[in-house]
């Protein structure tokens, strides 16, 4: 290769150079690594944004414990390690981590991107403040109390089926979940069978606030955008209160109607597709021969 | 006005002896290849015959060309925006491996490998596809010099209108009558083929007219294979593309015939570059039957015209294509003397490849076991040719036999013109009245005679000048590639997309 082109090769390599420079200080941009510049408003959107759906601040326990007091129960280095590894913590068979898992039926507190020392250090700060509070802003949502009527119902269903689009524009439930008593395909198999969701997560108050801030990997990006308004989570929680009682659909029977159904529906295309290409296998020139064969039965089969 | 360039093609029936050598020297340069065994991109059918695919003239099974809609509008006969649907995973209209037929070879190494025996080992027929023993049942000419022709001939769809004797006559024994047709892509002015792909892989050159297929972009639906009706675009299993009739472009770039013209025996193929109007495509596509192939013949503009070189150079056309179209013996072949047609015009897809039909022999009278040629004079008139005249005015002239007389009546008032003047037994008053009824002057009936019958090598190919240089730069700008090496790497066609 001459020195020019291998000049021209540098030179054609520039503007790929330059991308790479700039995606780099997007990265720096990005990464949480200037934590110092938070602002004082920060912390409390996190807690807003990551821990209202499960705990609160006197309030009383939702899916996770009230956090009141709670640097007075636990010691502050352990909290921090917990905040920063949850599942790691859980599985190391530290007895009263598995002890407050058992009080949240099992529902494992999520590991959250962005949980650094600094940010925990902060979280603990505000939660010892909030608690000297007589009345933290983390109280609690305010959940209505009205008593669920059967309209409430069929409209959770509608929004739960998608017959009704939510208005933030989330993505209806049945995409990602399913609940016992939809018709024959199911909902979606991504997300947990929802049917004794009410149960699991302990009634009316913490689903309801599991709703106003989804807390998990795949729900969170989702509803960080588009949350649910308060009257459609009274509605869902309405739905799902109604399923409580009943027996979660096993995933082997649906499997099995999958299948089945699947079965039925090709099979039908192909008969269809048969009876509409019913001549594909009778071309022209045999026809002709087979006519003429027909007409002189004596005569030897032209070759 | 639109003034666009389109190689175009000249064969002179009467001078095809059958002998099938444009087909094998096409095979040999394009279609000897795995996948592409059953090709003829080049085929010679005898007529009256079914041809290759077998019977592709009949267009209720095949449903290849153009049809007018019940809102008098063109529409693809084969495809359309809703039958697409239901047919995509099987076009219903295609011909199947058995109307192409299926290809084989023999096994030559038993020759030498077979185990000494009591009998001479033989080379047993191998299919090409499945590699197994082949019970041969059909050939792309088949039915050559009418073999089988109560199967093959007497189902021809030309024999549509006519009479139950007409028909016997062309098939019983002493009297019958043949003559070939050799066929490649007709490059045609509306492309059926073009129009029906799905993915545009399908193009019509526009510098020269020739249609082609990019390899590299076609998907393998096979509509062109459904929508050509001449059959002339085939599927080839082993690359999954489609394939056609390239025109030997790559000979035609370096000022050489295409393969099957160069080969010619009996050098009935003509080549020459015409000037037409695109204009008005959509308007002559349109037109009744009947008037279909005068109106063709109004889209080709006369290259001496100088409004017409005007035209043309501002169209961008070089002045050397101009030229070579003012010397196009295709031009002389189909506008000045109105003697070759387009096969099946009534397709509506402007055919660029015309014919001159053919004159057929006398029909002899029986007597006493003696065949007697005697007649009125010395050559019989059009109308007491073996074949009809309504089977030419099927192939030739949409059903309507105006065009088809007018052609065959001067070829015959050459004849007598060349009598005159070579033999000398007719008189000249005789002569000149058949030439005068004829609408032919002696000046046209000895260039006819000089065309047809003492054409050099330089006579029947007039190769426009391609100018490759200026056509690439239509799509891609060659100052991109200075001072690099090479073209990059071309690789083949591969199924997939």
């Amino acid at each position: 290769m001459s020195s020019r082109q291998s000049s021209r090769h540098l030179l054609r390599l520039q503007p790929l150079c330059l991308t790479l420079l700039a995606l780099c200080l997007a990265l720096l941009d990005w990464l949480p690594l200037g934590s110092g510049t938070a602002s004082a408003q920060d912390t409390p959107d996190f807690f807003r944004q990551y821990c209202v759906s499960c705990h609160t601040i006197g309030g009383g326990r939702l899916t996770g414990p009230d956090l009141k007091n709670v640097l007075q129960r636990q010691k502050r280095e352990w909290l921090a390690n917990f905040m920063m590894d949850p599942r790691g913590v859980i599985d190391s068979g530290d007895p009263y981590a598995l002890k407050i898992f058992e009080e949240a039926r099992k529902v494992p507190m999520p590991n959250l991107t962005g949980m650094t020392r600094d940010r925990v250090e902060k979280l603990l700060d505000l939660i010892e403040a909030e608690s000297k509070l007589e009345k933290s802003q983390f109280k609690g949502l305010q959940i209505s109390n009205k008593p669920f009527t059967d309209e409430d119902r069929s409209q959770g269903r509608e929004l739960f089926l998608g017959h009704r689009r939510l208005k933030k524009g989330g993505t209806a439930c049945i995409s990602c979940h399913s609940v016992q008593g939809l018709p024959a395909l199911g909902g979606g198999r991504l997300g947990p069978d929802l049917t004794k969701v009410y149960e699991r997560l302990k009634g009316r108050k913490s689903l309801s606030a599991w709703l106003v801030a989804p807390g998990t990997e795949t729900m969170q990006p989702i509803f960080k955008t588009h949350p649910l308004e308060p009257d459609e989570i009274h509605t869902l929680v309405a739905f799902f209160e109604a399923h409580a009682s009943e027996q979660p659909a096993s995933p082997a029977v649906n499997r099995v109607t999958f299948l089945l159904l699947g079965l039925v529906l090709s099979c039908t295309l192909i008969f269809v597709f048969d009876s509409l290409w019913k001549q594909r296998f009778t071309g022209v020139r045999r026809a002709l021969v087979e006519q003429y064969t027909a007409k002189k039965p004596n005569s030897p089969q032209e070759h | 006005m639109n003034i666009r360039s389109q190689v175009s093609m000249v064969f002179h029936l009467d001078k095809c002896i059958g002998c099938h050598t444009c087909s094998i020297a096409c095979k040999n340069v394009w279609t000897d290849r795995k996948g592409a065994e059953y090709m003829w991109w080049n085929n010679v059918e005898t007529k009256p015959g079914t041809g290759y695919p077998t019977q592709w003239e009949d267009q209720d099974k095949y449903r290849g060309g153009w049809e007018k809609n019940s809102q008098d509008k063109l529409v693809i006969k084969s495809t359309g925006k809703a039958r697409v649907v239901p047919n995509i995973f099987h076009n219903p209209h295609m011909p199947s491996m058995d109307d192409y037929y299926e290809p084989w070879t023999y096994d030559y190494q038993n020759l030498f490998n077979a185990p000494e025996g009591a009998d001479q080992p033989i080379a047993k027929a191998i299919s090409m596809i499945t590699g197994e023993d082949i019970d041969i049942q059909a050939g792309p000419n088949w039915d050559d010099d009418l073999g089988g022709s109560e199967i093959y001939a007497a189902n021809d769809p030309n024999l549509a209108g006519l009479t139950e004797q007409q028909r016997l006559q062309l098939n019983s024994v002493e009297r019958l009558v043949f003559y070939y047709l050799p066929r490649i892509c007709n490059h045609c002015l509306n492309p059926c083929c073009v129009a029906s792909c799905p993915s545009g892989a399908l193009y019509k050159r526009g510098e020269d007219g020739i249609v082609l297929i990019d390899q590299k972009r076609c998907r393998a639906w096979r509509s062109c294979v459904a929508a050509c009706p001449y059959k002339k675009t085939y599927f080839n299993w082993f690359t999954g593309k489609s394939e056609k009739c390239i025109l030997c472009f790559p000979r035609l770039e370096t000022g050489q015939a295409p393969a099957c013209f160069h080969s010619c025996v009996g050098r009935i193929r003509y080549l020459g570059v015409l000037l037409y109007d695109a204009d008005r495509l959509e308007e002559v596509a349109n037109m009744p039957d009947n008037q279909l192939v005068e109106g063709q013949r109004s889209l080709i503009l006369n290259p001496h015209d100088p409004e017409v070189i005007r035209g043309a150079q501002s169209a961008g056309i070089p002045d050397s294509v101009i030229e070579s179209a003012q010397q196009s013996p295709v031009y002389k072949f189909v506008m000045d003397w109105k003697i070759a047609l387009p096969p099946h015009i009534e397709y509506r897809t402007l055919p660029m490849l015309f014919y001159v039909p053919p004159m057929s022999p006398v029909i002899a009278n029986f007597e006493d076991g003696l065949a007697n040629h005697s007649m009125d004079s010395l050559f019989h008139g059009i109308d007491q040719s073996r074949v009809p005249m309504q089977y030419f005015a099927n192939l030739f002239g949409a059903g309507h036999e105006g065009v088809v007389r007018y052609a065959m009546g001067k070829q015959l008032a050459v004849r007598w013109h060349r009598r005159a003047e070579t033999v000398g037994d007719v008189d000249r008053a005789t002569a000149d009245r058949y030439l005068h009824e004829a609408d032919l002057t002696v000046e046209d009936a000895e260039a006819i005679y000089r065309l047809t019958s003492l054409c050099t090598f330089e006579d029947r190919f007039v190769i426009p000048p391609m100018h490759r240089e200026q056509a690439i730069e239509m799509i891609k700008d060659p100052y991109e590639v200075k001072a690099e090496t090479g073209f990059g790497f071309v690789g083949g066609p591969q199924r997939g997309l």
